[in-house]
């Protein structure tokens, strides 16, 4: 019973930091019709800009946040201006901009491995050991922190999405960017906006966690394909969908440590992916976006 | 020039192909090579058929797969525990890791009504699984300490040919796949595979087929790869930095075209062996970041960039030409 | 009285809780030019893609040749004799115009006398882009690619060619030219038709009958003289009179 509990609150933790990634990816897909392959990249970015504000500073990764969010905008901002901006929309850009990105994710990990190596590393803060009671077993207080941030995060983003002009417009794109045009939005404003909100949410995803996961350059690939599976599965509806998507990847995958193999556990996320990829297969985000 | 003329081969390239191939087949003797530059043009010759099979798929279709990885692999290992199991001919291991490989491509039948980044990403994903599960099955792969086949250094040798020809069939189909009514219905579902539906071209036919032979060509010339290294082993040979390869290759080549993936794989294997020796540590970032000017500058590769320089020149002889005769 | 070459019964589309079609019947007889008019959202492209393969009914048959031929893929019914153009046209953009009607000539009917390679410039002639041919097709003016859309289509040799709103949105000009080359295939190739149509004077006169759709359902069916006269039409297309100041 202690073990079911356990796991459950994993799952919860687990779930809320898969929600936050995934809200990230599907917020660029469900504007800019592009598959951002560098998000693994920018999560991976995110993990080490922590790490670095910690080791170096000693700035707390929760009080890091806010600085992780405007790096992370920022780096997003710029890729969208040099990179992303430049490709042909429409179905000819599909092949050409998940290679843009793969290779912005390629040059992402060199960089990060030139820099800090390829050895494994994470964030230890003083708390990182301390849990507190709860219904017979022990929460870590970080894992608690990591779920209220990831809970936090995506409720301001809705309000942002509704209640302000930018939000709506936002919103405005990711219907129909021609009409957009015609009624004086800037579309490639919001475009740029938009990717940048969508890797700030990387970037945070990255610095939650490296306080519970040691991380590496190459870190983020596995991430990319979990975002993946919780948007197709959770479609882009509701914050509710995406956070559903989440908790029932994690389920999953939390609760395959006790029938499969170990070995196995990791390939259960990919399995997920396809078996969702195939049985919703089609306009899988598209029909009620960012409705 | 137009496909739709009958698909005879013109004598003009017949001709080239046949005297580049006998060119390469008796370089070796020629050039007075060193068992170094015969080895690196023999890993070019694998790299070449691999990508060129690749670009089927992703050039062709239009359809970017990102977990070649599984294919090669199969191929390798299938033709490695044959060649283990007993005295069988290399050439028939090899020709039965591809059918395997070939075979074994039609497991990602379901993912292949998927388009676009669905498919790319269903292909991460399938990979991935598979590098996973052949990683673990020692009795297959050896598990993480791999297979090691007897050194034959003649063997070896040999392989240069093997090499070429494999490369030779592959590029000869790719030409004839690139000037054939089938390669017209590859690249109608690659423009649009509703419209193509609608005019009685069954693209999951067409998908699974081209599928399984650049499964298939992916796999014998893992094969061919697994006799060239003598020693294999799962996490290189199903890896996603090996499935990653063949879209490098591919991309900085030319996707679409047909010598792009051949010029790719020459570059990549250059690459690799002189630059990248020096500098293992930036790896990584330099393909990426050719990936990232070339998607930005020239999509059609290197092949694009020949194309433009062609252009260029003639343009440059052109009004020459004409000023020289009043 | 002799078998309809195509009917359909009552079929149904629905999308969620929204019903596209509802219960529609029709029936095309050979050498027959049947002209489908409606407002706009009627669920004329639905039905369409319903007799095409394109989407799956929610209920109701299609008959083709007496045989049924319901839900069955689009590039299948091709293969069979049926194909359809669309509203907005689809060339393959990365071929040229005759390698458009090549690949479509590889399929279609099996009946066919005559290879692909050949049949293709044949088609391109009959609907004037034979100086065309190695054009690509973004180069082409919008009423030459509907021609070629009705190319690419015929090129199949279809028995049944569903044509969707192949004349809406050229010139005047080129709209009646369009609409001589629908006769064309009628009288020529003797292909059965049914054509969507916005273009009032060119579905009236191309049309032996004609079929009203209205919120997906049908609403009026006759001589394009009996359709014009009957009330629910009128209304469908005016509205009522309340409704009709609505903007």
């Amino acid at each position: 019973m202690e073990r079911f509990i356990d796991l459950s609150l994993s799952a919860i933790m687990l779930a809320g930091l898969y929600a936050t990634m995934a809200y990230g990816l599907g917020l660029i897909y469900g504007v800019l019709r592009v598959v951002n392959l560098a998000h693994g990249g920018v999560i991976m970015a995110g993990a080490y800009l922590g790490w670095v504000l910690f080791e170096r500073w000693g700035i707390d990764p929760y009080l890091a946040l806010p600085l992780v969010i405007v790096a992370s905008f920022g780096l997003g901002i710029l890729m969208y201006r040099l990179l992303v901006r430049h490709l042909p929309r429409g179905p000819a850009g599909g092949p050409a901009s998940l290679l843009l990105l793969f290779g912005t994710w390629l040059v992402l990990r060199n960089v990060a491995y030139l820099l800090f190596t390829g050895n494994d590393q994470s964030i230890r803060t003083s708390y990182s050991t301390a849990s507190v009671p709860f219904l017979g077993t022990y929460v870590s207080v970080n894992r608690l922190a990591v779920l209220g941030v990831a809970v936090i995060l995506p409720i301001l983003l809705q309000l942002l999405l509704k209640k302000t002009y930018t939000g709506r417009a936002i919103r405005a794109v990711a219907q129909n960017a021609d009409s957009c045009t015609l009624v004086g939005v800037d579309v490639e404003r919001i475009y740029a906006l938009t990717f940048g909100i969508g890797t700030a949410l990387a970037g945070v995803a990255g610095l939650l966690s490296a306080t519970i996961f040691s991380f590496n350059p190459g870190f983020g690939s596995g991430e990319l394909l979990k975002s993946f599976v919780v948007v197709v599965l959770g479609g882009l509806g509701s914050i509710l969908g995406v956070g559903l998507a989440a908790f029932i990847l994690a389920v999953v995958e939390v609760f395959a440590i006790l029938v499969l193999p170990s070995y196995l556990t990791s390939a259960v996320g990919f399995v997920m992916l396809v078996l969702v990829l195939v049985l919703r297969p089609g306009g899988l985000f598209g029909h009620r976006v960012l409705g | 020039m137009s496909a739709a003329t009958p698909a005879l081969v013109p004598l003009r390239v017949a001709a080239g192909f046949v005297v580049g191939v006998a060119l390469l087949a008796v370089a070796p003797w020629i050039l007075d090579f060193t068992p170094y530059s015969h080895n690196l043009v023999t890993l070019a010759f694998l790299l070449i058929s691999g990508a060129v099979a690749w670009n089927w798929m992703g050039g062709f279709l239009g359809q970017v797969s990102f977990g070649h990885a599984a294919l090669f692999g199969m191929g390798g290992f299938v033709s490695a525990r044959l060649l283990l199991s007993g005295p069988v001919p290399a050439p028939l291991a090899w020709l039965v890791g591809g059918l395997v490989a070939g075979v074994f491509s039609l497991g990602a039948h379901p993912a292949l009504r998927l388009r676009g980044p669905y498919f790319s990403i269903a292909t991460i994903g399938l990979g991935e699984s598979v590098r996973l599960i052949f990683t673990y099955w020692e009795d297959f792969t050896g598990g993480s300490s791999g297979l090691s086949l007897p050194i034959d250094p003649d063997m070896k040798h040999q392989l240069y040919w093997w090499g070429l020809g494999l490369a030779a069939i592959v590029v000869g189909m790719s030409w004839l796949m690139r000037h054939s009514t089938f390669g017209l219905q590859l690249l109608a579902i690659k423009a649009d595979v509703d419209a193509a539906g609608d005019v009685g071209v069954s693209a999951t036919f067409y998908q699974d087929l081209v599928f399984v032979l650049s499964g298939a060509v992916v796999g014998v010339s893992g094969g061919l790869y697994a006799s060239y290294f003598s020693f294999i082993e799962p996490n290189d040979m199903f890896g996603f930095d090996r499935s990653i390869a063949f879209v490098l290759m591919t991309v900085i080549g030319g996707v679409g075209t047909i010598l792009g993936p051949v010029l790719g794989a020459i570059v990549f294997v250059l690459l690799r062996q002189y630059l990248l020796a020096s500098y293992p540590d930036l790896y990584l970032g330099l393909y990426g970041t050719l990936l990232i000017f070339i998607i930005l500058f020239e999509p059609l590769g290197l092949a694009g960039l020949l194309g433009r320089l062609a252009r260029l020149a003639r343009s440059w002889r052109a009004p020459a030409a004409e000023g020289g005769t009043p | 009285m002799t078998a309809p070459l195509l009917s359909v019964r009552a079929l149904s589309k629905s999308f969620g809780g929204l019903r596209a079609l509802d219960a529609v019947d029709l029936e095309l007889a050979a050498g027959e030019i049947l002209g489908v008019i409606g407002p706009n959202g009627a669920g004329k492209t639905t039905l369409f893609s319903l007799i095409a393969g394109s989407l799956q009914p929610t209920s109701g048959q299609v008959h083709f040749e007496g045989r049924p031929v319901t839900g069955r893929a689009a590039h299948r019914l091709v293969r069979g004799g049926i194909v359809r153009t669309h509203q907005i046209v689809r060339p393959f953009a990365n071929l040229t115009v005759l390698e458009n009607v090549t690949v479509a000539a590889l399929h279609g009917n099996r009946r066919a006398d005559v290879p692909a390679r050949y049949r293709a410039p044949r088609v391109l002639d009959f609907v004037g882009l034979a100086d065309r041919a190695g054009q690509f097709p973004g180069l082409l003016t919008l009423a030459g690619r509907k021609r070629l859309e009705l190319a690419r289509a015929l090129a199949t040799i279809p028995r049944v060619l569903l044509l969707d709103e192949v004349i809406a949105g050229v010139n005047p000009t080129e709209a009646v030219a369009l609409a001589a080359l629908v006769r064309r295939i009628r009288d020529e190739l003797g292909t059965s038709i049914i054509m969507i149509e916005h273009v009032m004077p060119a579905v009236m006169s191309l049309s032996d009958r004609v079929l009203v759709l209205d919120h997906g359902r049908k609403i009026a069916q006759g001589t394009p003289a009996e359709v014009v006269r009957d009330p629910g039409v009128i209304e469908a297309y005016l509205g009522t009179s309340t409704e009709a100041t609505a903007p």
